[in-house]
C-alpha cells in the first residue's frame, strides 16, 4: 500500500520517475522489452516494432496537439519527408543508418517549422485545415519529382549495423524500440523544462503566455519543429521496416490515425501518446484474433470482417463518450486504486 | 490464506498469461500436417476493394476445396489460410507475418502493388514462397527483380498492348486518348504505351490525369471533345469517373469509343454505368462467368454456385489453379516446394489448359501472363460480349 510520496527537496520533486516502486516497475518492463524479442513470433515482433514506429509519431503529436494546444494534421506528411529523406540518403549516397534517421527528423523538423507559421494567426481548426496542405504538397512533390522516384516511390536497402544487415524483424526491434524509448524520455523530460512549460503555457491561454513573457511565435514554431522531427524519425524508421516508400505511403488518413490515437491514449500525456497509439494499432488485430476463435472458417471472415470494423469504431467513440481523458486516465485511476486499497475503492 | 478477492485475482492473471504465451508461441505450426501444401492470402474483405476481396477469396477457396474432394495434389491436402487487411499495406503484412508464422506457406496470395513490393525482400530472404496478387502493375513484370512472384494474367501496359493492337486492326492510325488516375495504378503504364501506339502506327493525341474518383470532370471532357479522340481509354479507375465523361462526351457530340482495363472490366461495375455505357469496351484475361463458350471449369463454378460470380472470382480461382499446378510440377519432379522450384514449374507451364477460363491455353514464360480479349457491353442484354478473338502479346 502506498499513501503518499515524502519529497524533500525540489530535486525530488522534479523527478521524472519518483518512488521506488515506479523504477521496479520499470525495471521490469525494460527486462520484458528486452526478452520479448526471444520469445515472440516474427507476427508478434512485427507488430511490436509498428506499434513502437507509431509511439514514436504519436508522442510527436502529443507535444504539437496535447502540449501546445495546436491542433495538426500533417503529421502522415512530416512522417513521409522523413521517409523520404532516408530512401534518397540511403538509395543515392550511403550514408550510415543514424545520420539518416537524424537527417529524415531534421528535414522533417523544417517543414514543419513552415507549416507551422500559420499558427500565430489561426487556432483550432482553421490551423487543422492549414496543416492538411501540408499533406497535399508532400504527396505532390512525392509524387511529381523524380528525385523521390515517382509515383513509383523508391526500395530502400536495408540499415547496416557493423556489416549486419537489420533486414528481419528481430533485428529492427534492436533498432526501432531504443530509438522509440530514448524519444520517449526526451519527451518526458521536455515537460520538466522551460520549455515544456512554455508549450503548457501556451496551450491554457496563449495570451496570458505572451503577457507573461513567452514568445509566441518561437516557441509556437519550436513545437512544430520538435513534433515534425519526432514524425521525421518516426518516418525514417518506418523506411527501414517496410523498405518501400511510395507517395501513398503517408495518406490523410494516417495523419487522422494518429490524432485520434493521441485523443483516445489521452491528450497532454505522455503515457497517453503510448496507449493511444498502441490501442489504435492493436485492437484491430486483436479483434482479428477473436474473429479466428469463432468456428466456421472463411465464410465466417468474410461475414465478421465488416463487423470487426464496426466494432473498433464503436469503441473509439465509447472511449471518447465514456472516457474523454483517455486510456491515460484510465490508468491513472487504476493506479489510484491500488494505491489506496484497501481503505477506498 | 489466500481471500477470495486475491485468489480470483492470481487466477485471473495466470489464465491472461497463459493466454499470452498461446499467443506468441503458434502451437498450431507444431499442429499442422507435415504433408499439407499452405496457401496463404492477404485478402482486403473491408475497406475500398473488399468489392474484388470477397471474390478472390472465394475463388480461391472454391478451387482448394474442388482440389481437396478430388484428392489433393499427389494425396496431400492443400490448406487456403486467408486473412482480412483492409487493403492496408501494414495491416497486408501483419498478415504474411501471422500467416507464416503459424503455417509453412508455400504460396501466398497479396492483395496491392504496396505490399507486392514491401513484401518482396522477405520473399526473397525466405526464399520458401511463390506469390501471386492482385495487382498487375507492370513493375512487377521482372523476373529479375522479382524472383518469387507473378500476375494472374497480363500486366497493365500489356492490358494497354492488346487494346492498342485491337484498336490497330479495327481502325488503322486511329487517335487514341489516355485518361488514368494520378496514382501510381493509373500512372503505370501511360508513358510505355504511348510508345507501343506510335509503334503500331497509333497517334495519341491527349493524356489527361485526374484525382482518382473525381466527379467534376467537365473541363477535361472538354479537352478531350477537342482532341476528338476515336478511342479513349480508362485506366487507374474502377468507376468514377469513368460514366461521368462517357455521358458528357456522348452529350458533347463526342464518337469515341470508350475503353476500360481489368478493374473496371468486371460485368456488375460495367452494368453501373447505365444506359450511357452501352458499347464500352475493355481488355479481359478470363471468360466471363454467363460466357456460353465451351469451358468446362466454368461449368463446375457455375454449378457450385449459381448466382454470377465476379472477375475478381475468377481471378482468385485461377491464381489457385496456378499455384497448385507449380506444386504438382515441382512434386512430380521430386523437388522440395520452395519459392525457386516454385517458380521454375510455373515457368515450365506451357500450352496449359485452364479449363476455359482463359480461352486459349497458356504459357508463363516470365512473370506474367500476357494474353486477353476485348470485350464490349450489351446493355440490353446486361452482359459483356467479345468483340475480339483472344489477343497474344
Amino acid at each position: 500500500m502506498r499513501i503518499g510520496t515524502l519529497k524533500e527537496t525540489y530535486i525530488a520533486d522534479a523527478a521524472l520517475f519518483d518512488s521506488r516502486t515506479q523504477k521496479v516497475w520499470l525495471a521490469v518492463g525494460a527486462a520484458l522489452l528486452v526478452l520479448f524479442p526471444f520469445m515472440a513470433s516474427d507476427y508478434w515482433l512485427y507488430l511490436a516494432c509498428l506499434v513502437s514506429i507509431n509511439v514514436a509519431s504519436a508522442t510527436g503529436l502529443n507535444i504539437l496537439t496535447g502540449y501546445t494546444g495546436l491542433v495538426s494534421l500533417g503529421q502522415a506528411a512530416f512522417m513521409g519527408l522523413g521517409a523520404y529523406t532516408v530512401a534518397v540518403l540511403e538509395t543515392k549516397v550511403g550514408t550510415p543508418f543514424v545520420l539518416n534517421l537524424l537527417a529524415g527528423g531534421f528535414v522533417a523538423m523544417l517543414g514543419g517549422i513552415v507549416v507551422g507559421i500559420p499558427s500565430l494567426r489561426v487556432k483550432g481548426l482553421y490551423l487543422a485545415i492549414a496543416t492538411i496542405a501540408a499533406s497535399f504538397i508532400a504527396h505532390f512533390i512525392f509524387a511529381n519529382w523524380k528525385f523521390t522516384g515517382g509515383t513509383g516511390g523508391l526500395s530502400v536497402p536495408p540499415a547496416k549495423l557493423l556489416g549486419m544487415a537489420l533486414d528481419t524483424s528481430f533485428r529492427l526491434y534492436w533498432l526501432i524500440v531504443p530509438v522509440t524509448i530514448l524519444m520517449l524520455l526526451g519527451a518526458a523530460n521536455l515537460f520538466r523544462t522551460r520549455v515544456g512549460r512554455a508549450f503548457i503555457a501556451i496551450r491554457d491561454r496563449d495570451i496570458s503566455a505572451e503577457v507573461l513573457g513567452i514568445p509566441l511565435l518561437r516557441y509556437k514554431l519550436l513545437s512544430f519543429g520538435l513534433s515534425s522531427f519526432y514524425a521525421g524519425v518516426a518516418g525514417g524508421l518506418w523506411a527501414y521496416f517496410f523498405r518501400v516508400v511510395t507517395p501513398e505511403s503517408f495518406p490523410l488518413l494516417m495523419s487522422i490515425f494518429f490524432l485520434a490515437a493521441i485523443i483516445v491514449g489521452g491528450m497532454g500525456s505522455i503515457l497517453g501518446g503510448i496507449l493511444g497509439a498502441v490501442f489504435m494499432t492493436m485492437v484491430p488485430e486483436l479483434l482479428k484474433l477473436v474473429v479466428d476463435l469463432m468456428p466456421g472458417g472463411s465464410e465466417l471472415t468474410v461475414f465478421l470482417s465488416p463487423v470487426r470494423t464496426v466494432i473498433f469504431g464503436l469503441l473509439i467513440i465509447g472511449f471518447l463518450v465514456f472516457e474523454p481523458h483517455g486510456l491515460a486516465e484510465v490508468w491513472r485511476r487504476v493506479r489510484r486504486f491500488f494505491h489506496l486499497w484497501p481503505f477506498r475503492n | 490464506m489466500d481471500t477470495p478477492h486475491t485468489s480470483l485475482q492470481r487466477r485471473s492473471l495466470l489464465a491472461a498469461a497463459a493466454g499470452a504465451v498461446a499467443l506468441t508461441h503458434p502451437l498450431s505450426v507444431l499442429a499442422q500436417g507435415a504433408e499439407e501444401i499452405v496457401i496463404g492470402g492477404s485478402i482486403p474483405l473491408t475497406g475500398v476493394f473488399a468489392f474484388a476481396g470477397v471474390g478472390i477469396n472465394a475463388g480461391m477457396g472454391d478451387y482448394v476445396k474442388m482440389l481437396n474432394d478430388a484428392g489433393g495434389i499427389k494425396g496431400r491436402k492443400v490448406k487456403y489460410v486467408p486473412e482480412d487487411t483492409g487493403y492496408k499495406v501494414d495491416v497486408s503484412v501483419a498478415a504474411f507475418k501471422k500467416i507464416t508464422s503459424q503455417n509453412k506457406v508455400n504460396l501466398y496470395y497479396g492483395d496491392s502493388t504496396g505490399f507486392s513490393k514491401t513484401i518482396n525482400p522477405e520473399l526473397d530472404r525466405n526464399g520458401n514462397i511463390l506469390m501471386a496478387g492482385a495487382s498487375f502493375a507492370t513493375e512487377l513484370n521482372d523476373p529479375k527483380k522479382y524472383p518469387n512472384q507473378f500476375l494472374v494474367g497480363p500486366d497493365y501496359t500489356e492490358m494497354f498492348g492488346i487494346l492498342l493492337k485491337h484498336i490497330a486492326k479495327e481502325k488503322p492510325g486511329a487517335k487514341v486518348a489516355f485518361v488514368y488516375s494520378d496514382s501510381e495504378f493509373g500512372r503505370d503504364p501511360i508513358e510505355s504505351s504511348e510508345a507501343m501506339a506510335k509503334q503500331l502506327g497509333l497517334s495519341v493525341p491527349i493524356k489527361i490525369m485526374t484525382p482518382a474518383g473525381s466527379v467534376d470532370v467537365s473541363t477535361e471532357v472538354i479537352k478531350l471533345r477537342r482532341a476528338a479522340p476515336d478511342y479513349t481509354i480508362f485506366h487507374g479507375y474502377i468507376l468514377a469517373p469513368i460514366p461521368e465523361f462517357i455521358t458528357q462526351g456522348k452529350q458533347q457530340g463526342m464518337t469515341s469509343k470508350w475503353m476500360g482495363t481489368f478493374w473496371t472490366m468486371d460485368s456488375s461495375t460495367v452494368m453501373k454505368m447505365g444506359e450511357a455505357a452501352d458499347g464500352f469496351m475493355g481488355v479481359m484475361p478470363y471468360r466471363y462467368y454467363y460466357d456460353t463458350e465451351k469451358a468446362p471449369m466454368l461449368e463446375k463454378i457455375r454449378a457450385l454456385r449459381p448466382e454470377y460470380q465476379s472477375t475478381a472470382y475468377i481471378q482468385g480461382f485461377l491464381a489457385a489453379m496456378l499455384f497448385t499446378e507449380a506444386a504438382k510440377r515441382t512434386l512430380d519432379a521430386g523437388k522440395p516446394l520452395d519459392g525457386k522450384n516454385l517458380k521454375a514449374a510455373l515457368n515450365s507451364i506451357k500450352d496449359f489448359d485452364t479449363g476455359g477460363l482463359i480461352g486459349v491455353p497458356i504459357t508463363i514464360s516470365g512473370n506474367s501472363i500476357p494474353v486477353g480479349r476485348v470485350y464490349r457491353a450489351d446493355m440490353k442484354a446486361q452482359k459483356m460480349v467479345a468483340a475480339s478473338d483472344w489477343i497474344k502479346l
